[in-house]
């Protein structure tokens, strides 16, 4: 995976990969080829294609107007970044000042260059955790791995969480992390 | 040499026995999902391998790297990494492990996350050590349902390293590369030959020089439990206060 999705970020057709032979991936991967190292005589070594996203979405700390981005911790971000066609930032904050590599020593930095869009998403990471911001819903994954054994509570939970949500707001109302606004009381 | 100690939990046992096989000075690396490796290679650092670089991930104090967990996985694809630990749901006489799925692929019984780069880092590390806490006829099978990654070598193919040894409660096995089968080294404080070979699914060859493996001593354990403890607590907080004792000292 690591060898494909830097393959992607490099924009080489193929890549070999160490390892594998022997192993049942071969079997279920028909896009996983072996071939002999055309530098090495006999070798057999696998080669492997890149991945291209179209899309790839990071939830960042903090962001800047022009896109630079800071990820928490230390993450293969921006190999995964560059690997897709186009990047979309969602983040907590978005900074005035421009972003700097240095704002983010203990986490990980993505440049404007390699980003395309920035949504303003507090809370958008939910319910999966955000560096020291927020920690992991638990109540909410599992009630998720619930809903991921069966077909029809997953339509239902795909409705409740998903379909029928107009706009983040609502989301977070919903899973419980924001109150109705004053107008939507009024409704009730 | 302090008094061996009778009292401990089968995972202290297992990061004792595997703090003794870290040589100083090498480069370690732990994947996800390890406590108990990582419990063993920090208790290495603390008594006999302070100059061992661990690479422990979902660790800030032992990553000495500047991005994500691709890190670990190219220097060990540059053949840059010594000793590495892998696990499995299934593990098999021919040393191959299956962390993919429990009966057949394409109508599984039970699906796992995958290779996670196994595949790989079994052939490149210098030493794989498995691990495992339970040991039974379930995970330790004549042949595993998905080979995910591999024990034996086919032909003509570039391998750095490979399997060595499975740590589990009851026992160590080394691995024998001409026979390409795991062959029972030692036998753990609490078990015998007799029971090893009952819980293992496969016919478990004895080494003729198999042997007791020596308990914790004083000094591992104590230092387990007070110098390592805290630092293991901020990579897996529950494993250590529920798997390592508190030293009452």
């Amino acid at each position: 995976m690591y060898s494909m999705v830097q393959a992607g970020s490099m924009g080489v057709p193929f890549v070999a990969v160490r390892g594998l032979l022997g192993t049942d991936i071969l079997k279920n991967r028909p896009d996983f080829k072996v071939i002999a190292n055309p530098f090495h005589g006999e070798e057999k070594v696998v080669v492997v294609p890149p991945i291209r996203p179209d899309v790839a979405v990071f939830h960042a700390l903090k962001a800047d107007r022009w896109g630079n981005a800071i990820t928490p911790g230390l993450r293969d971000d921006l190999m995964m970044a560059r690997a897709a066609s186009r990047v979309v930032i969602t983040a907590e904050e978005i900074t005035e000042k421009e972003l700097r590599r240095g704002d983010g020593v203990e986490d990980t930095f993505l440049p404007a260059i390699d980003v395309d869009a920035v949504v303003h998403l507090p809370r958008g990471a939910h319910p999966c955790a955000c560096g020291a911001l927020y920690k992991l819903d638990e109540a909410h994954l599992r009630k998720y791995m619930d809903a991921a054994q069966d077909e029809e509570k997953f339509k239902n939970y795909l409705h409740e969480y998903v379909l029928s949500v107009r706009d983040h707001q609502e989301y977070l109302q919903r899973v419980g992390l924001m109150k109705p606004s004053p107008e939507e009381k009024e409704n009730v | 040499m302090s008094d061996p100690v009778t009292v401990f939990t089968p995972e202290e046992l297992m990061a004792v026995i595997i703090s003794r096989e870290v040589r100083d000075f090498e480069t370690v690396g732990v994947g996800a999902a390890s406590p108990i490796p990582a419990a063993g290679c920090i208790l290495a650092e603390q008594l006999h391998a302070s100059h061992a670089t661990l690479i422990i991930l979902g660790s800030q104090e032992y990553y000495p790297f500047p991005a994500g967990s691709s890190e670990l996985h190219f220097l060990a694809q540059r053949g840059d990494l010594d000793l590495f630990f892998l696990s499995g749901l299934q593990m098999d006489r021919r040393g191959n492990i299956n962390l993919h799925v429990l009966g057949d692929y394409s109508s599984p019984k039970m699906r796992l996350p995958g290779a996670y780069g196994s595949a790989m880092l079994y052939y490149m590390a210098h030493r794989v050590i498995l691990f495992r806490s339970e040991h039974s006829r379930r995970t330790f099978v004549e042949k595993v349902d998905f080979v995910t990654a591999a024990g034996v070598t086919p032909e003509n193919v570039y391998r750095e390293g490979g399997p060595t040894l499975v740590i589990t409660p009851k026992a160590i096995l080394t691995w024998d590369k001409g026979a390409g089968e795991w062959v029972l080294e030692a036998v753990n404080p609490g078990s015998t030959v007799e029971d090893v070979q009952a819980n293992t699914g496969f016919n478990l060859r004895v080494s003729p020089g198999v042997r007791m493996t020596p308990p914790p001593t004083e000094r591992e354990l104590s230092t387990l439990r007070t110098n390592v403890r805290p630092k293991l607590e901020r990579i897996y907080p529950e494993f250590a206060w529920t798997k390592i004792r508190l030293d009452k000292k």
